[in-house]
């Protein structure tokens, strides 16, 4: 197929979520909703259960202010509001973990606001990498493996579970492939993003299928030119008038720290015995993230490295606004940027954003000066 | 060469011409909201002051909140580069620039050679901003250009503590209930625009000469807090408010040159 | 946890609980000034961090939220939270953390000043926000940083898991600290500080048990500024001892028929929430004035390190509230209002704490409802003084009141 028509293909799953759950359901799948940031996907999807993700949606919030106040952010906030609006009916379950305080005070009201779709809790330790904290993590996931069970009555088996680790990790392969062949193939933002957005609507066989035969046009196509390179750190990156804003102003995104794009995709889970044991060794042996306890602050240098390694000559960050872990590394991340002589951005954006012209004129300001 | 520089604001359009890409030849200021004809009005203006006619201009940039609806220029140029290129222009010492625009304030850092090399804007609040005066002047019944009056007249500054424009509404409201004078409530606010925007600059760093451009530069009243916040002395040149025309019409000249 | 700014009063007697849950307080911060110029190394720590920790060891360790609040309450939170802002950071991080970066930066504060930290003591049971704020200390002032993770507790009771995880932590922090500092864990002397944290633990339930009568034989703010004792010093004997003091005082308030709120007591309500610190003063009278009493809140709770081992200590540490699911932080706060004849329901919607406010709107409207008493909430923020309004304060207390009346009448 040819690259304009995978990536019509991408747009239109990454477009209309909805469409993606009335198929899955239609096939006689059950679907299970999974929350930022991180969840075990390969259990959810070892289990015969098609795992989606939900990160909320451009849209007005008027149910969920019921429940929260106007300084959480709008990440929780339309989750919330999509499931109060019956967005989600259908789905079986949901999988929040606890990894920010927003976070945890989205599973508490869920119980509440949305009914039909149970709750399951999942509770990642932040001293993650020592043995009592591998320990913790897998003590979590066999809770999720117990709610999953009572939700939908499906199964679980660790044979199954090793399977869907090899094909979450092609899937993992997939995504770092393309990420580093977009740093130069001539593709707008908004591509890049229907790439990394659509995964979370697709089983991951389907999604890997689809970018591998990607990957190989785009290696073989045009590479972009005359464009302003950059990173783009923050948790989302898919407003498609904020990534419009990009492209016209001939903004180059070459690689990112996006929680919803790459970080999802740094880390496979290890060969080992056990196939548990080797999810939990995965959440170990994640980093650069700031919702992952991170003393040295590793994930500042991480974003250094990779915009010299990208080529990038500036750094944007699309800053979620009341997103307070995202806050305090902002600061860090300014000086070392300041330091190694990148320029820096940072935009406040929300899912309520309608007026882009503040936006954009930063954008513009910033290309400007290079 | 001619070349005119527009800059179409929230609330203002301004219009310089530019001889040679250094004598200003006239310019104009008018006062309508952008989507208007204020942006009509301020070229003819412009036009007829200088004598000129509108075939003669060699090149027309447009910077500002309108640059891009606007189609009569040839190119548009985001307003931050315009006020570091027309301050650089009139004070070329000026290192640091503020500039408190209607929407929104914004802090720039120039090198030796006057070229933008960093920049921050506000966030979402309004606070900080041409915005905030325009509310409370609003609850005062005070026109915009009299705050700078009220303020001179202050012996002792109320404090106005939020920084959320509806709490700092209500904020003034009990003030002005308790009997507090409209000089100290007014210096109070533009201590509180001060306050924010200084936190602003620092975030960029601060590099004497430090300038002050855009509308609100005229107020007294804010350059005075501004300079008290941040111990610097601040610059401040008559042209405050066309700075984003002139560096649009600079702009013009280099491209055209 | 600060005093509030009173007008010159007579000195005050030695013996009262007041004065020596003061000099605690005071003693905790010059304690720790004397013991770093002696080139003792400090730690600062979080206020739910293990105290028994530190105490055992025998470390001095300061609360950067206690100086926060302090801070705040004397009216330096604007100040500070504007140098942190210059350096970039958001205005909305919470106030505390925004103080704190601030004081790391500047390093002095005339409100209240304390030594430079060598470690810090982190614990997360109380919000994920102290890591990022310790992350960037540690990592600004290139100091070790303890971490100890105490997950949200998404069920009722805390599981054994978490309860291994948290011993296991708990073991290996004692072990990074007798490295860092050189000195040495005593079984002995855990029991020592268990047996003084359980003692000024009970003595502190009981003394805020005392609103039990009616009218209450004190106001609720005394709680604010005498809890600051049970987060820096309750595992100290003279904790004990001022806590027993208070419970005596409020014994005998109730006997003589006196009480520390100062004005007749009509109308009975609960507080929910960090107090206002930089507006104490407005919410303080704007209560008083109207014979609003603050009887009781979460920290009359919140406290109870009440346990016989090791283990307990653990499971204590994770039964807090913030940490625990909205049931179990509902019907504590339930058993509170019920306790205490409580009649309404003020909620401190507090712009910095995002985990206490994020699903307070349920909670408090199931409080409500299992009460049947009126809620209202207001806008404030814990330190920032910019996030408060006295116009909004004002009409919704009194919004407050008239329904209280009104139940009243119906009675």
């Amino acid at each position: 197929m040819a690259v304009n028509e995978l990536l019509a293909q991408l747009h239109e799953v990454a477009s209309s979520p909805r469409k993606q759950l009335d198929k899955y359901l239609a096939q006689g799948r059950k679907v299970v909703a999974v929350a930022p940031v991180y969840t075990p996907q390969e259990i959810i999807h070892s289990m015969g259960l098609v795992p989606m993700g939900v990160w909320g949606a451009d849209m007005e919030i008027n149910e969920a202010k019921k429940y929260y106040p106007a300084f959480i952010c709008s990440v929780m906030q339309t989750i919330l509001e999509l499931g109060i609006k019956g967005e989600y009916q259908g789905v079986s379950a949901i999988v929040i973990p606890s990894l920010c305080d927003s976070l945890k005070t989205l599973g508490q009201n869920w119980k509440y606001a949305v009914k039909g779709i149970p709750f399951i809790p999942m509770s990642y330790p932040q001293n993650r990498k020592p043995a009592y904290g591998i320990k913790f993590t897998k003590a979590g996931y066999e809770r999720v493996i117990s709610d999953l069970t009572v939700a939908t009555g499906a199964y679980f088996s660790e044979p199954a579970l090793a399977d869907s680790i090899r094909v979450y990790n092609e899937h993992n392969a997939v995504m770092r492939e393309f990420a580093e062949i977009a740093a130069d193939a001539e593709l707008t933002a908004a591509q890049r993003s229907d790439v990394f957005k659509s995964a979370w609507f697709m089983l991951p066989e389907e999604h890997t299928e689809i970018v591998k035969q990607l990957n190989e046009e785009l290696k073989a196509g045009p590479k972009a030119e005359g464009k302003v390179r950059v990173l783009v750190s923050g948790i989302l990156a898919d407003s498609p008038s904020l990534l419009k804003v990009l492209d016209d102003n001939g903004i180059k995104v070459v690689f990112d720290d996006v929680a919803n794009e790459s970080r999802q995709y740094r880390t496979d889970v290890p060969e080992m015995e056990n196939p548990v044991d080797a999810l939990a060794q995965k959440f170990a042996d994640m980093d650069n993230c700031t919702l992952l306890y991170d003393r040295d602050k590793k994930r500042v240098d991480y974003i250094i490295d990779q915009a010299k390694s990208h080529g990038a000559q500036g750094v944007i960050v699309l800053m979620t606004k009341f997103c307070d872990p995202e806050e305090f590394d902002y600061v860090p991340i300014k000086r070392a940027c300041e330091a190694a002589g990148l320029m820096n951005l940072n935009i406040e954006v929300d899912r309520q954003m309608v007026n882009y012209e503040q936006a954009n004129t930063m954008i513009q300001a910033f290309k400007e000066m290079f | 060469m001619y070349t005119l520089g527009i800059d179409i604001g929230s609330t203002t359009s301004k219009a310089v011409i530019l001889k040679d890409g250094q004598e200003v030849m006239a310019s104009s200021i008018v006062v309508a909201t952008v989507g208007t004809d204020g942006v009509s009005r301020a070229i003819e203006e412009v036009l007829k002051e200088s004598g000129l006619a509108r075939e003669t201009l060699d090149c027309v940039v447009a910077t500002g909140y309108g640059r891009q609806t606007y189609e009569g220029a040839d190119y548009q140029v985001s307003e931050l580069s315009c006020h570091a290129l027309g301050v650089h222009h009139l004070c070329p010492e000026a290192r640091t620039v503020i500039d408190i625009g209607g929407q929104d304030a914004k802090v720039l850092s120039l090198n030796d050679q006057g070229r933008m090399v960093n920049f921050v804007m506000n966030d979402k609040c309004a606070a900080g901003t041409g915005r905030f005066l325009d509310v409370m002047a609003n609850i005062l019944k005070l026109d915009i250009s009299c705050l700078e009056v009220e303020a001179a007249k202050a012996e002792k500054p109320a404090g106005i503590s939020s920084t959320c424009t509806v709490f700092a509404e209500s904020e003034v409201i009990s003030q002005l209930a308790a009997g507090t004078g409209i000089p100290d409530l007014v210096a109070g606010i533009c201590q509180s625009v001060a306050t924010r925007v200084a936190s602003l600059a620092r975030r960029v760093g601060i590099k004497e000469q430090v300038a002050m451009s855009g509308g609100v530069a005229r107020n007294a009243g804010v350059r005075d807090a501004m300079e008290k916040e941040l111990g610097v002395t601040i610059r401040y040149h008559p042209m405050a408010q066309l700075m984003g025309a002139l560096g649009a019409a600079l702009y013009g000249f280099q491209k055209c040159r | 946890m600060a005093e509030e700014v009173k007008k010159s009063r007579p000195a005050p007697d030695p013996n009262s609980a007041k004065y020596k849950l003061g000099q605690i307080a005071a003693k905790a911060y010059s304690d720790a000034m004397e013991a770093k110029k002696r080139g003792e190394k400090i730690g600062w720590c979080a206020s739910n961090f293990p105290v028994e920790i530190p105490e055992t060891l025998g470390l001095y360790v300061c609360y950067p939220e206690n100086q926060a609040a302090g801070i705040a309450a004397r009216g330096g939170g604007e100040r500070m939270c504007n140098i942190s802002e210059g350096e970039g950071y958001s205005n909305d991080i919470c106030a505390y953390a925004r103080i704190s970066l601030a004081y790391a930066k500047v390093k002095e504060a005339p409100e209240q000043d304390m030594p430079q930290p060598d470690f810090l003591l982190c614990c997360n049971n109380i919000c994920n926000c102290m890591i990022k704020w310790y992350e960037n200390i540690a990592k600004e002032l290139d100091i070790p940083m303890i971490m100890i993770d105490i997950p949200f507790n998404p069920d009722y009771e805390v599981s054994d898991a978490e309860t291994e995880y948290i011993r296991a932590q708990f073991l290996d922090a004692i072990r990074q600290l007798e490295e860092i500092t050189g000195k040495k864990w005593s079984e002995e002397r855990f029991k020592e500080v268990m047996e003084s944290s359980g003692r000024a633990s009970r003595m502190w339930i009981e003394a805020t048990s005392q609103a039990k009568y009616v009218p209450s034989p004190f106001n609720g703010f005394d709680l604010l500024n005498h809890m600051a004792v049970m987060v820096t010093a309750r595992g100290k004997k003279e904790a004990g001892d001022a806590m027993e003091t208070l419970l005596k005082e409020y014994k005998e308030n109730h006997e003589k028929g006196v009480s520390t709120f100062r004005a007749e007591e009509k109308y009975r309500i609960m507080f929910e929430g960090i107090a206002c610190w930089p507006w104490l003063r407005a919410t303080s009278t704007g209560l008083k004035s109207r014979g609003i009493n603050m009887v009781t809140t979460i920290y009359a709770d919140a406290f109870g390190f009440i346990y016989d081992d090791f283990d307990g200590m653990c499971r204590a540490y994770a039964d807090v509230p913030n940490c625990m699911n909205l049931e179990k932080s509902r019907d504590k706060r339930v058993r509170l209002c019920k306790d205490n004849h409580v009649e309404g329901l003020l909620v401190h919607t507090n712009r910095s704490c995002k985990l206490w406010s994020g699903f307070m709107p349920e909670m408090s409207r199931q409080i409500g409802e299992a009460c049947g008493i009126p809620v209202t909430s207001f806008d404030g923020d814990q330190a920032d003084p910019r996030n408060f309004s006295e116009a909004q304060y004002d009409t919704r207390v009194q919004g407050l009141m008239e329904i209280m009346e009104a139940n009243k009448g119906g009675k």
